[in-house]
């Protein structure tokens, strides 16, 4: 609640004010999608292929056209919207969870926890993240789920260090020697006192990886390892409709224009957030 | 004149000065290729890239005229001395590029070396029936096979002669960098990974070439193949998809070269396991599919219809087999005899097949009552699950076969046949024909084992064959050019128009 | 100071050791290539012969073993699907990447470093507004998109550039600008911020007071002083540029290694994807070290503290 009174509060927030109602525009879609799409996203009519922006066929009217296989581009693109920014959020919940908590973890208890997790990071921070995500789908699999888990376990390092960093540096203020001599354990500690303190400069990363994590969604569906069709996502159909650029490239625009719509929103957001909070986290 | 390629890397960067673009000098052919060749030693990979290139560099044993017919290569005339041997008669006039002569003991040699087990050739499958190759005579060369084998020849179409002193003088390694054949083109430098680089070969024994040079560019991506016609840095590319075929035919510098090939899409039905186990099931599918649909507004008309899962373009292709007619009333009713309504029905695929034919595929089946589930993966692991237990390879896949032979043998044999890693189906009447007529050399006994085979196949629908496929070319409307059924790219068989 | 060192040489070693392991494990994990190789028509038993020969049926971890002994002999093996040494192989493609990586990092340190400084030390004014959404572009945008609208443009409509290959020195400029653009955003920002912070500093307040003109100030004290951060992120940067050109070097059918390890994990061809993935950890490895080094040296709490890990 503090956090989002001081955000509001900045200087240059009514600047950022139109991106974060855009921003909630994309978040109300893709709750909505299957309520306010005008067709089916899924239904196909291989005479209907390739259709320009406002052609109608029979009572449909395809406001954006249709794509490769005669399905309503505008319908496909509110749906996009749920997957590609389901996948955005659950794999930043999955990595920020678990980096945060292995971050914290790593400040509080040092010691060879502390070692071994920052080893780990090492680790995974030297396979460059593309490659370790289309050799991970090449064992797991394309789809949904699978690219949720394989984003959310290639991400994580970068929530670890800052969050063992912002944790060494609160281990060693007042406040947190005297809860411990109040005799508060270890979990309660972290969670209820420490966790907050922090919480900004992670929130900061969060958001910047959920502007990344749409754009890797797009890049790994643009090599065929993404959102798997019929289902659709924002990357999906851009890889497909890349082919069509010449001819029919209302498929690769559309969805080409939201998906830069809703990745500057989340940056502009996400620096308005950072500048206000931890100008510093720039340098990490 | 050969430029080692991590020079040539270096070089590219230092020379400046290229500012003409290749295709503007007609003398050299610019080819776009999708993929870049794995290697230009012919007997150690089976790849379509690497066969464009290295077929013009080498000779084969025998090849196909235009209409499909075998015909004489380096040998002259060949006869059956009984229904396991053929004797060769090879010609006394080609020359290597480096002027040896080509002789039966190339050709020995060639032939010992792709079917030795430790060379760890590829193609080893193709040709493992050839249990001996001897030299018989200043001329003659003699094959034995260990049983009859009618599709010898088919197989020897894609044999290269390769020479032996030389092969063994420098080596597999620098033979696979540096090439050397007695075709109508000579190697002259291959940057990997970029660019092949062809000489006309002005000693060639069947003529001089008419053009003069080739380069084969490795350019993955459609959009940027289609663009680089546009631009005029390429003259010829291949694997253009229909639907970008259609904007292409309105462009007036450039033409379309559609060629009905040896390729058969078929979807396959897995009859050991699920629910398409059931025969009604199967028939069901079958009725389910509306062919022509599919050939006229996905494939743009580029493709033909078929009835059996063989292509006119394969030896023991027969008109006349009962087949099952676009009809999805009756394909309900079978399926609710069946009481499959609603059944799951795993649709296994990868990146390597038409995604847009899997999705219309979905959706008429769901139309009749099936509930299909389209399960993705890269193309190894699904080789590996379509060829491994019932279980695992799906109800349904699409696939678009060809054998490089044109002959059912090579068709129905592998996707059918009991032990057969393809095959998730058992039919020892089925068995019995395509083995009959894999054991003798008798055409007319062949095709009449096979019309038998094709009849049982229509009774248990183990797949159904779709469409005939078309591979598209492209090129400058300038370049004269048929591509044949073999998919073959023959630039000794292209020249300009004026 | 050694101690550290050596200590972080040591964990570097261990941590380009668990990548390889990593790597190695998880690919086998996924099939090999023998299927790839042969023509369709192959019987199970051909199959399983060349299998054979090619020895993936022996256990993963015979496999590894012998991987390491070949590598102890300082070979990186040959590839199955080239049958050539690996050496050669991924030799003739680095100078691709590199040519397209710096020529990238050029661009985007060439236009992100001004853009940056400009929009400090013009913050407020129409400068400032009309550079920001310039970075902001480069950051949102997908590498494909821009990579074909590109080809698009500047190859096919205008004809100035060509829409594909590595031939001449005008090749590289479409890819190294789609490469670019998103480093170029980080670099704007990273400047910007760092030469806000300095701007805001006592030292500059006491020079401006001085008398000494604004720019002066900029150039020659608030950039040499702020540029430590930069150069820290350079060194990361490189190391994501290397990343990001796998889908570029795809678009634009350019021969570096990104497009390499593509096609060699599409096709099983591990001694390949291996090599690669050795040399990228390691320049990863190297990288995060002097960015770490250099990170140290701006924060001396996290130096005496005996490194930020």
């Amino acid at each position: 609640m503090r956090f989002l009174r001081s955000a509001l509060a900045a200087p240059g927030a009514a600047a950022v004010a139109p991106f974060a109602v855009l921003l909630l525009l994309f978040a109300l879609v893709a709750l909505l999608a299957p309520w306010i799409a005008p067709l089916d996203p899924a239904r196909q009519s291989l005479l209907a292929r390739l259709r320009p922006p406002g052609t109608t066929m029979g009572a449909a009217t395809f406001w954006l056209g249709t794509d490769e296989l005669g399905r309503d581009l505008l319908s496909r693109i509110l749906h996009g919207a749920r997957a590609s920014l389901a996948v955005a959020l659950l794999s930043v919940a999955v990595s920020g969870t678990l980096g945060t908590l292995l971050g914290v973890v790593a400040g509080y208890r040092r010691g060879w926890v502390e070692v071994a997790i920052m080893r780990a990071v090492d680790v995974m921070l030297s396979i460059p993240a593309i490659l370790l995500a289309i050799i991970t789908v090449a064992v797991l699999g394309p789809g949904f789920l699978n690219l949720v888990l394989v984003l959310g376990f290639t991400r994580w390092p970068r929530y670890t260090r800052v969050a063992y960093a912002q944790t060494l540096g609160q281990a060693g203020l007042p406040y947190v020697t005297a809860a411990r001599l109040a005799g508060a354990r270890a979990p309660r500690l972290l969670l209820r006192h420490v966790l907050p303190n922090i919480a900004a400069p992670l929130v900061v990363v969060a958001t910047l990886e959920f502007g990344l994590m749409i754009l890797f969604e797009a890049g790994l569906s643009f090599l065929g390892l993404g959102i798997q069709p019929p289902m659709a996502s924002w990357g999906s159909i851009m890889s497909t409709g890349r082919n069509y650029v010449g001819t029919a490239w209302w498929i690769a625009t559309f969805p080409g224009i939201c998906l830069f719509l809703l990745v500057l929103s989340v940056n502009i957001c996400g620096d308005h957030l950072r500048d206000r909070f931890d100008p510093r986290a720039a340098l990490r | 004149m050969h430029r080692n390629g991590i020079f040539a890397g270096a070089l590219a960067v230092a020379l400046a000065t290229a500012g003409v673009a290749f295709a503007q000098q007609k003398d050299v052919l610019s080819v776009d290729l999708p993929g870049q060749p794995a290697t230009l030693d012919p007997h150690i990979q089976w790849d379509t890239d690497s066969y464009h290139v290295y077929r013009n560099i080498f000779d084969n044993l025998v090849t196909r005229d235009a209409s499909g017919k075998i015909v004489p290569q380096v040998a002259s005339a060949w006869t059956y001395r009984s229904p396991t041997e053929i004797e060769f008669t090879i010609r006394s006039d080609i020359r290597f590029h480096d002027g040896t002569p080509l002789t039966p003991e190339d050709v020995v040699f060639s032939v010992r070396r792709i079917t030795d087990p430790a060379f760890r050739s590829p193609q080893l499958s193709q040709f493992d029936s050839i249990r001996e190759a001897r030299v018989v005579g200043p001329d003659k060369v003699l094959l034995v096979t260990a049983r009859p084998y009618p599709v010898l020849l088919a197989q020897l179409v894609k044999l290269s002669i390769v020479p032996k002193a030389h092969v063994e003088r420098v080596g597999p390694e620098k033979f696979n960098l540096e090439p050397m054949g007695s075709g109508p083109y000579r190697f002259a430098s291959w940057q990997r990974g970029v660019r092949v680089t062809l000489e006309a070969n002005d000693a060639y024994w069947r003529g001089k070439p008419s053009i003069r040079g080739v380069t084969f560019q490795n350019v993955a991506d459609e959009a940027t193949r289609i663009a680089n016609l546009k631009s005029g840095r390429a003259d010829v590319t291949r694997a253009i998809s229909p639907d970008q075929a259609q904007a292409l035919k309105s462009e007036a510098r450039l033409k379309l070269l559609p060629a009905a090939t040896e390729r058969i899409g078929y979807l396959f039905v897995n009859a050991q396991w699920g629910p398409t186990a059931d025969v009604r099931v199967r028939r069901a599918i079958a009725h389910a599919l509306d062919r022509k649909l599919i050939v006229d507004a996905l494939y743009g008309g580029f493709g033909t219809p078929v009835d059996v899962v063989l292509t006119p373009a394969n030896f023991g292709y027969a008109t006349g087999i009962p087949s099952y007619p676009f009809d999805p009333a009756k394909a309900r009713a079978l399926i609710k005899e069946a009481g499959a309504e609603g059944a799951e029905i795993p649709f296994t695929t990868s990146p390597a097949y038409d995604q847009r034919l899997v999705q219309a595929l979905q959706q008429m089946l769901q139309e009749v009552g099936l509930k299909v589930a389209i399960r993705m993966t890269d193309h190894p692991t699904f080789l590996k699950r379509r060829q491994g237990n019932p279980d695992e390879a799906g109800s349904i896949s699409t696939g678009l076969w060809s054998c490089g032979c044109q002959d059912a043998d090579g068709v129905i044999n592998p996707l059918f046949r009991t032990g057969s890693a393809w095959a998730k189906y058992s039919n020892p009447r089925f068995d019995a024909l395509i083995d009959a007529a894999r054991a003798t050399i008798d055409e007319k006994e062949r095709l009449a084992h096979y019309a038998d085979a094709l009849r049982i196949l229509h009774e248990d629908v183990p797949g159904v064959g779709m469409f005939q496929y078309h591979a598209i070319y492209a090129a400058r409307r300038e370049l004269q050019w048929q591509p044949t059924a073999g998919e073959s790219f023959h630039v000794f068989d292209m020249k300009w128009q004026n | 100071m050694t101690r550290y060192l050596l200590g972080r040489a040591a964990q570097s070693v261990l941590a380009v050791f668990g990548v390889m392991a990593i790597v190695f494990v998880v690919m086998r994990l996924s099939g090999d290539p023998t299927l790839l190789l042969v023509p369709e028509g192959a019987t199970r038993e051909q199959v399983d012969a060349l299998r054979a020969q090619l020895g993936f049926d022996r256990p993963i971890p015979v496999q590894f073993a012998d991987y390491l002994w070949t590598l102890c002999r300082l070979d990186l093996g040959e590839s199955v699907v080239q049958r050539l040494p690996v050496w050669r192989i991924v030799a003739e493609r680095i100078p691709y990447t590199g040519w397209l990586a710096s020529t990238a990092l050029a661009i985007s340190v060439g236009i992100g470093i001004p853009v940056g400084v400009a929009t400090a030390v013009w913050r407020g004014t129409l400068v400032e507004r009309a550079l920001m959404p310039l970075v902001l572009v480069g950051q949102s945008m997908p590498t494909f998109w821009s990579g074909i609208l590109l080809i698009m443009l500047f190859g096919v409509g205008l004809g100035w550039l060509p829409t594909s290959g590595a031939d001449e020195w005008r090749s590289v400029v479409m890819p190294a600008i789609a490469l670019g653009g998103l480093s170029m955003a980080t670099f704007a920002r990273i400047t910007r911020t760092s030469v806000m912070e300095e701007l805001g500093k006592d030292y500059v307040r006491a020079i401006r007071a001085k008398g000494v003109a604004r720019p002066v100030v900029v150039l020659r004290h608030v950039l040499r002083n702020g540029a430590i951060p930069i150069v820290t992120i350079a060194a990361l940067e490189i190391a994501n540029l290397l990343a990001g050109a796998v889908i570029v070097e795809t678009v634009f059918a350019w021969p570096g290694m990104g497009q390499l390890a593509v096609q060699s994990i599409q096709a099983r061809d591990f001694m390949v994807v291996q090599a690669i993935v050795l040399l990228v950890s390691i320049a990863y490895v190297l990288l995060n070290f002097v960015a770490d080094i250099l990170y140290g040296a701006i924060d001396p709490r996290i130096r005496l503290r005996g490194g930020p890990r």
